[in-house]
């Protein structure tokens, strides 16, 4: 009885009461997420035990791969995040997270938050980048946000 | 500490228990090891055993801390010459940096050049939680939790980018693969990134840690019940009988009598000798080389030490 | 006009003709083995062997192989002068090599690229036939079409013991004062790249940087279904699916096409065909084993494989400047190791990147 007490405080566990499919790696359409910065709709989202979905990945393959773009279900709205740590495997030198990180963003690319609490690879630096056009959105805002690189 | 608090007050009394444990360790001069492993006398007798057999053929000691030097035993991918180029490579490599004698569970720091970084180096502190590979393939991943989430991170053990890889604790734990870390509570793989090096005296046998980890409620990554794990305690808890029964079904105790399955998963006692007899050398070499150069460091180290 | 039009479509309907057939598989031409060749295999009679003989033959092979290696490569009696100047056009010769396995090596930028390992074993020039002479093929259909204009130079590799090979192919090897070689290939070269026989070839023969062709024998994988074979998707595990889980469907429709038609992708034997490789890279060469690293690791056949080494024919990869020509001659103080500008040597000091 304690323990299911325990699980229900717990916000960072996601397994509920009922039963759930083994984690998924991938990030592919309806995975869950983390949010991991400090804006204000994911924190009550991530307080509340539910966490945001993916409901698209803006690209051609539809599996989100590290620094990717993606649109996500969150508290009914709907907001734009870019993936900042991936739980599946990753090529050397780059770092595997315990979970599937993403930090919201709007439509400039400004992050909605003004803090990442974990740490953000930083191989993130040249994909952001890369990603950035001179006229389009900004995304290398959210490496400015960021406290620690791995 | 908050997070501790939510968990059972026994959950609590372990951790706390490990802390202290671990904390007076690091304050203490002694190996660690030195008190912990005569207690265990069944842990022991390998080692004798391991002893005697070295003390035969000293050749043999040396696969366990260079494992890589050996071939993949499949037969399909081995050609004596292109064993032979790689060990050249590999020597090369090593001639380059020191690449230290560690296990999985020693603590490790890697150094690398990252173009991606700010300053253009990467230091990672983790626990090496897993060892594969042969000859230049060889990797090791290295697992940390920074800021409440874990990390892991991959490296090549002769990756030209690498710029030094210093073992901060040089032990061994329970098993030969601690991936079941990923499932345990976050305390069994946290390690500060400022960590001094923990120096072993010349001579002793490298320590066995054995703590056992604890486990986070299920779901899993993998069906640890069914592995057989020596490094984790409370792996009973979580179980219903129905995987009881399925882990009893699952069991191949005959495993350890296909002779044929160790023979091909090896390499011949009559193949190591020649690899050790061409490399033995060389290592030693550098051994000798890399001893010198740390003895003219310390010269200059133990006053900032006592300050 | 409007005729001309008409013709025009009726013309271009003639060309959609329904029951004109492309087969893409084309007939694989019977073996007619070259005029030169000559049996190999030998059935060994041991038993009328004395000992003493033994030992003789033992001996005899000996002196053999030290006069073999004693030879000096012809190469140095050609005055260079004489030696025609090499142009985009002229054919060289190229390696008989052996595949020995993969492994990763490091480019400047920190990148690992995994690669083959290609060992050039005991290369010797056996014989030149000159392009007047060379008439490879009896038959009436098919037109040689580089006749009378590239010469047959014969290339051998791996010695072997000449008592389990037939007289007459030992034969073969009496005019370049060769023991007999367990492989040999014939190179189509221009007249110009004659390599006189009984030169070693090496692996230098090629640069660091270049880009070879490599033509060998895919694994053999013996006969498959259509899964493995040509990629096919199969059919569902359930939903009513039953017996044709990798089976593959439909092969052919009604109507004027009620037939199966040539070159239709079925089961049947995968692997073990000589396929070329174009294009691959040479990123280091040993000198000392004669050993060449290339990159990638799509190399037909397994670890051990034989495989054939050409100058690349793909026009935007081809030498730009003179390779070594008609090959490398024998030289005593080549560095050990050639690297390709782009590979890390191990010898070299770590990587850093600099701030920009």
């Amino acid at each position: 009885m304690f323990k299911s007490l325990v699980s229900k405080l717990n916000p960072v566990q996601l397994s509920c009461g009922f039963h759930t499919t083994a984690c998924m790696n991938e990030v592919r359409l309806l995975s869950r997420l983390r949010v991991v910065d400090n804006s204000e709709i994911g924190k009550r989202a991530m307080a509340e035990g539910k966490p945001p979905k993916v409901i698209c990945v803006y690209n051609k393959k539809h599996v989100g791969y590290i620094g990717d773009r993606v649109l996500v279900a969150i508290k009914g709205q709907k907001k734009k995040g870019i993936l900042v740590g991936m739980k599946q495997k990753q090529s050397v030198k780059v770092p595997k997270f315990d979970s599937n990180n993403v930090v919201l963003i709007d439509d400039n690319g400004t992050p909605l938050g003004n803090r990442i609490h974990v740490p953000i690879p930083t191989i993130l630096r040249t994909i952001l980048k890369e990603k950035t056009h001179s006229k389009g959105a900004d995304y290398t805002k959210l490496l400015a946000i960021a406290t620690r690189f791995v | 500490m908050a997070l501790a608090i939510r968990r059972s007050t026994s959950e609590v009394f372990g951790a706390a228990k490990w802390f202290i444990r671990r904390d007076c360790r690091a304050l203490s001069t002694l190996p660690e090891k030195a008190v912990e492993v005569p207690v265990e006398k069944k842990r022991d007798r390998p080692v004798v055993s391991r002893i005697r057999a070295n003390a035969r053929n000293p050749n043999l000691a040396l696969r366990h801390v260079y494992p890589e030097f050996l071939p993949d035993p499949n037969p399909k991918w081995r050609n004596s010459l292109r064993e032979k180029l790689e060990r050249t490579d590999m020597l090369n490599r090593r001639k380059q940096i020191d690449i230290p004698e560690f296990y999985v569970g020693s603590i490790l720091a890697v150094t690398v050049a990252d173009p991606h970084a700010q300053g253009k180096t990467n230091r990672f502190v983790g626990i090496c939680i897993e060892r594969k590979g042969a000859g230049l393939r060889a990797e090791f991943t290295l697992r940390n939790v920074v800021d409440h989430q874990g990390v892991e991170v991959r490296y090549d053990l002769y990756d030209p980018t690498v710029h030094s890889i210093q073992v901060l604790r040089l032990e061994k734990r329970l098993d030969d693969k601690l991936l079941y870390l990923r499932d345990a509570l976050p305390e069994y793989s946290t390690f500060p990134f400022d960590m001094d090096p923990e120096i072993l005296p010349d001579g002793t046998p490298v320590p066995v840690n054995p703590v056992q980890v604890k486990l986070k409620p299920r779901p899993w990554l993998e069906r640890w019940e069914r592995q057989e794990l020596q490094g984790v305690s409370n792996i009973e808890e979580h179980l219903k009988e129905k995987d009881r029964v399925r882990r009893e079904l699952r069991k191949e105790p005959w495993e350890k009598y296909d002779l044929m399955k160790q023979y091909r998963k090896t390499i011949p006692i009559e193949d190591q000798n020649d690899i050790w007899a061409e490399v033995n050398h060389q290592l030693k070499q550098l051994q000798l080389t890399r001893k010198k150069v740390s003895r003219k460091r310390t010269f200059g180290v133990p006053k900032t030490q006592l300050g | 006009m409007v005729t001309g039009s008409l013709n025009l479509l009726r013309n271009s309907f003639n060309k959609l003709r329904i029951d004109h057939i492309f087969s893409r598989s084309f007939q694989t031409p019977r073996y007619r083995p070259p005029y030169w060749y000559e049996p190999k295999e030998r059935v060994p009679s041991e038993e009328f062997i004395t000992q003493e003989n033994k030992q003789f033959i033992e001996e005899v092979m000996q002196d053999k192989l030290q006069q073999q290696a004693s030879l000096h490569s012809p190469l140095v009696n050609i005055d260079s002068s004489k030696a025609a100047e090499w142009n985009p056009q002229t054919r060289r010769v190229g390696l008989i090599a052996r595949k020995i396995g993969n492994y990763p090596l490091w480019t400047k930028d920190g990148k690992k690229v995994l690669t083959t390992l290609l060992q050039v074993v005991d290369n010797h020039v056996i014989r030149y036939i000159p392009p007047e002479e060379f008439s490879p093929m009896v038959t009436k259909k098919y037109v040689w079409k580089e006749k009378n204009k590239l010469g047959c130079l014969l290339v051998g590799s791996e010695t072997i013991d000449p008592s389990t090979v037939t007289k007459e192919y030992c034969g073969l090897f009496n005019n370049a004062g060769m023991l007999p070689k367990r492989h040999l290939f014939r190179f189509m070269v221009s007249p110009e790249s004659y390599i006189p026989p009984g030169t070693p070839l090496q692996a230098t023969h090629f640069r660091v940087g270049d880009y070879i062709d490599v033509r060998a024998k895919t694994m053999d994988r013996g006969f498959q279904g259509v899964i493995k074979r040509w990629g096919f998707k199969g059919m569902p595990a359930s939903h009513g699916v039953t017996k044709t889980h990798r089976r593959p469907g439909n092969i052919g429709s009604g109507g004027e096409k009620a037939r199966v038609w040539p070159g239709t992708k079925m089961p049947g034997h995968m692997g073990n065909r000589w396929r070329i490789l174009r294009g691959v890279k040479i990123l280091r060469i040993n000198t000392k084993h004669n050993v060449i690293w290339t990159l990638g690791v799509a190399i037909p056949g397994e670890t051990g494989a034989m495989c054939y080494l050409f100058d690349t024919i793909l026009p935007l990869k081809k030498h730009t400047t003179s390779p070594a020509f008609p090959t490398q001659p024998f030289v005593e103080d080549l560095p050990l190791e050639y690297y390709d500008e782009s590979v890390q040597p191990f010898e070299e000091q770590s990587i850093t990147f600099e701030e920009n």
